[in-house]
């Protein structure tokens, strides 16, 4: 039976699109019951991902069909299964379905309750795509579908103005990485053997040898300026925060566990590729780091919980770009279970804190400001709970989904410095630094997970009131895009059991998903089956205490002070943030970084638009009008003349053209 | 094995043929009568069926001859749809006068066939009490002074 999964790997995308296609065909008829064919399709592509996992091997691949052929220059619609894919399958999947049954409840009594549900379909065939895909192109159009994808969910509310911004700002940020895919596949296509730009030939160990040095370094740098948009890293981070205009359940899918995982799932496919420059790999772990630290450093001030959310997500994306730039080298393996295990332990975490903070959201009347709701444990016990158990998993408490994975990335960073210095590279000692750097970020993960746990289940109890000197000036009407699709929903009360029960799953993921795949070794297994894994470097890692009860000790500390700050009213975040007064500032203010970019990015564009605008109008537009006008004098002046509805004029003319025609043939 | 047509006869078979073509097209082009027009068009069909005829049985194949019995058929369903259109024609405007009808002309061109706007401006004629008219050919010839401005023809 072994290949009956492997060979019927295509319906894993197929499904969810049915299920999607169902929903947006029979919009109608369905209304609010549009959900379940899109729940069914993904929930039987997720169990289709179980049979696979374990059939998958490193050389597992299938040709559905043929897609692109031009002469010799062929481009097959070819899906490989192996551990890597089948991981990031089944995680997708999941996660997925759950989400999916969460919006059920979360999106009731919107009016476009099926749009949703069609576009979550189509989000899921083309993620799937994306990782099943064994070809460069193939994966470059998956990777346009999710982008497409993110932008119609960004703005699925889009009669709210900040929300079709933040789609457009989605889409244009995305658009300028995937100039990096695009020309990294036209440079792989100019140099491999064939023009194939299949893993299985671009990755083979004789393609990678007769590499031109320019492309060694090049096409790495490439790739990772792709995944830096897709995975919101600096310089291109900033779209991410944010889409969390869209609706809650798409964060949670979509710019938190799966899509913004695309870029760091295409660096870890193309390890091979991108271990060929340490230099590359170094660039990698410094922006990772200095994204995580930026991030961190947002997250701690921010007072939209789902802001929060997103800008952990961007410090916890750039903490798998560190584990996978720290594959130098004997660690190279390492790096990339640790990137990985990571990757699928925060796909869980993080979209249970997200659910979780939709549930907050939900029950709140669609409020997120902290400040303007609190002590929420007693009325919302099962969110409370479970977004604990996120948190604590964020934090990397031991036994959570996150102590594991993060504890592995500590390891690959500790182990990188030795690494570097066995290859002869001089900057080993970055390395070092940056271990100490993903501490402190631990350290502030800690920090502000737990901030936004006490603020808003702790202390006293407090629900919003429209008097709280927070609350913004808008009306209800605008904050939602249409203030009836959840007034059946009383403010304060816990949500219904179909958005808790995902939020319960989902806790329970994380509390297990760490032991169950790291510490048992399961996963690495697991990741022996992915294409080019065994001819990554490894060398053997003597396990020590020092990095676990480190991290420990960071996350530790990092909630004990937000507990002491948060736990209980008191002045004293007030005191620090006026000690601190222009950290605290920058930070709340994002440090400016969309404002620097208004200011030299933006304008250089808008200046520049100016011209071309310009240049259009008053040049080609002249031309083109100036052509297109003399047929018309022609007509006019000298033609309209001999259109006089004669018949036999008309016939005349044309017994007179056919025998000057005759005469011409005659006499040439 | 019957002979087969020699160069000369050929040669006769195709001058008959031309000149009912010319003489069609003669026709059409002078002849201001809907009726006359369309019986000048069928005389140039049948030079060209002529020709082909000929030519076929000069070659010894039988496309020409095929073909010239695809042209009868096409003829005789071109008359029908012809002679039911000019029938409405001449509802409308009482007359078979072919230069009647030309809303298709530009104001640029000139006029080169005077009529007086009344005429191509008439409404469609009411039908009239008593026994139908039906059209009459022009007779041949210059054509001569209308006793009676043909668009008020069946007032009468």
């Amino acid at each position: 039976m072994a290949g009956f999964f492997v060979q019927w790997i295509w319906v894993v995308p197929l499904l969810p699109l049915l299920g999607g296609i169902v929903a947006a065909l029979g919009a109608t008829r369905f209304r609010f019951n549009a959900a379940i064919p899109v729940a069914i399709g993904i929930a039987a592509a997720f169990l289709f991902s179980l049979g696979a996992w374990a059939s998958s091997g490193p050389e597992n691949t299938i040709v559905v069909s043929k897609w692109l052929a031009a002469g010799s220059f062929q481009v097959p619609i070819e899906l490989r299964v192996d551990g890597l894919s089948t991981l990031m399958l089944s995680m997708v999947t999941f996660v997925s379905t759950l989400v999916v049954i969460f919006a059920s409840g979360y999106m009731a009594g919107d009016p476009s309750y099926p749009r949703f549900f069609a576009f979550i379909g189509l989000f899921v065939f083309s993620m799937t795509g994306l990782v099943l895909s064994n070809n460069f192109l193939l994966t470059y159009a998956f990777w346009e579908g999710v982008g497409v994808c993110s932008y119609l969910l960004i703005g699925f509310w889009y009669a709210k103005n900040s929300a079709a911004d933040a789609a457009m700002k989605a889409f244009l940020v995305n658009r300028l990485g995937d100039i990096g895919f695009a020309i990294a596949i036209f440079w792989l296509w100019t140099i491999v053997p064939n023009h194939d730009l299949s893993y299985t030939n671009v990755l083979a160990e004789g393609t990678l040898a007769n590499l031109p040095d320019s492309a060694r370094v090049g096409i790495p740098l490439l790739l990772f300026w792709a995944a830096t948009a897709k995975s919101a890293q600096l310089p291109l981070y900033v779209w991410l925060p944010d889409a969390m205009e869209g609706p809650t359940p798409v964060s949670a899918l979509i710019h938190a566990a799966t899509m913004v995982t695309a870029g760091v799932y295409l660096i870890a496919r193309s390890t091979a590729l991108i271990a060929l420059a340490p230099g590359v790999q170094l660039l990698i772990c410094v922006v990772g780091c200095a994204t995580a630290l930026l991030a961190a450093a947002i997250a701690v001030t921010q007072n939209d919980l789902k802001r929060v959310m997103a800008y952990s997500t961007v410090s916890q994306l750039g903490y798998m770009f560190m584990a996978l730039g720290a594959g130098v080298g004997g660690v190279a393996q390492l790096a990339v279970v640790a990137a990985i295990f990571h990757l699928f332990t925060h796909a869980f975490f993080k979209a249970l804190l997200f659910l979780a903070s939709g549930s907050v959201m939900h029950s709140m009347g669609d409020v997120i400001d902290m400040r303007r709701f609190g002590g929420l444990r007693h009325r919302l016990p099962y969110t409370c709970w479970t977004f604990a158990v996120g948190g604590l998993a964020l934090a990397g408490i031991f036994p959570m989904a996150g102590f594991f994975s993060k504890d592995e990335i500590l390891l690959a960073l500790a182990a990188a410095p030795e690494a570097a210095h066995a290859m002869d590279l001089t900057w080993g000692w970055v390395y070092g630094l940056i271990y100490w750097v993903a501490l402190l970020t631990a350290f502030m993960t800690a920090f502000y997970t737990g901030r936004a746990f006490f603020m808003t289940f702790w202390g006293p109890e407090k629900l919003p009131s429209p008097d709280d000197p927070e609350a913004p000036e808008v009306d209800a009407h605008a904050a939602h895009g249409d203030d009836a699709s959840h007034g059946h929903h009383h403010i304060g009360e816990e949500s219904a059991p179909i958005m808790t029960w995902p939020l319960m799953i989902l806790a329970g993921c994380a509390v297990v998903v760490g032991f169950l795949f790291g510490s048992t070794g399961w996963l690495e297994h697991h990741l022996q089956g992915m294409y080019g894994f065994e001819g990554l470097g490894h060398a053997p890692h003597a396990f020590g205490w020092g990095t676990p009860i480190l991290g420990m000790v960071a996350g530790l500390a990092g909630i004990g002070l937000a507990y002491l700050l948060y736990g209980e009213p008191s002045p004293a975040p007030a005191r620090l943030a006026a000690t601190f007064r222009p950290l605290y500032v920058a930070s709340l203010n994002k440090f400016y970084v969309d404002e620097i970019y208004q200011w030299t990015v933006m304008k250089v564009l808008w200046v520049s638009a100016a011209v071309l605008r310009f240049l259009d109008i008053s040049f080609v537009e002249r031309t083109i009008v100036g052509i297109a006008t003399a047929p018309r004098a022609i007509g006019r002046n000298a033609l309209a003349v001999y259109q006089n509805g004669l018949i036999q004029f008309y016939a005349a003319a044309t017994a007179a053209s056919v025998a000057i025609l005759l005469l011409i043939l005659l006499f040439s | 094995m019957t002979d087969l047509l020699t160069i000369d006869y050929l040669r006769d078979y195709l001058l008959v043929g031309a000149a009912l073509f010319a003489l069609g097209m003669l026709g059409f082009l002078s002849r201001r009568n809907l009726i006359v027009m369309f019986l000048s068009a069928e005389m140039m069909l049948q030079g060209t069926a002529l020709s082909l005829i000929a030519l076929s049985r000069y070659h010894g194949n039988w496309t020409g001859q095929i073909f010239t019995i695809i042209i009868l058929t096409v003829a005789a369903c071109e008359a029908a749809i012809a002679l039911a259109l000019i029938m409405i024609l001449y509802d409308r405007r009482a007359s078979l006068d072919i230069t009647l009808w030309r809303e298709l002309r530009e104001e640029a061109a000139p006029d080169l066939v005077p009529i007086e706007v009344e005429a191509a401006e008439a409404e469609p004629v009411e039908p009239i009490e008593g026994p139908e008219t039906y059209p009459q050919l022009t007779p041949a010839g210059v054509e001569p002074e209308h006793p009676i401005q043909p668009w008020t023809e069946r007032r009468r």
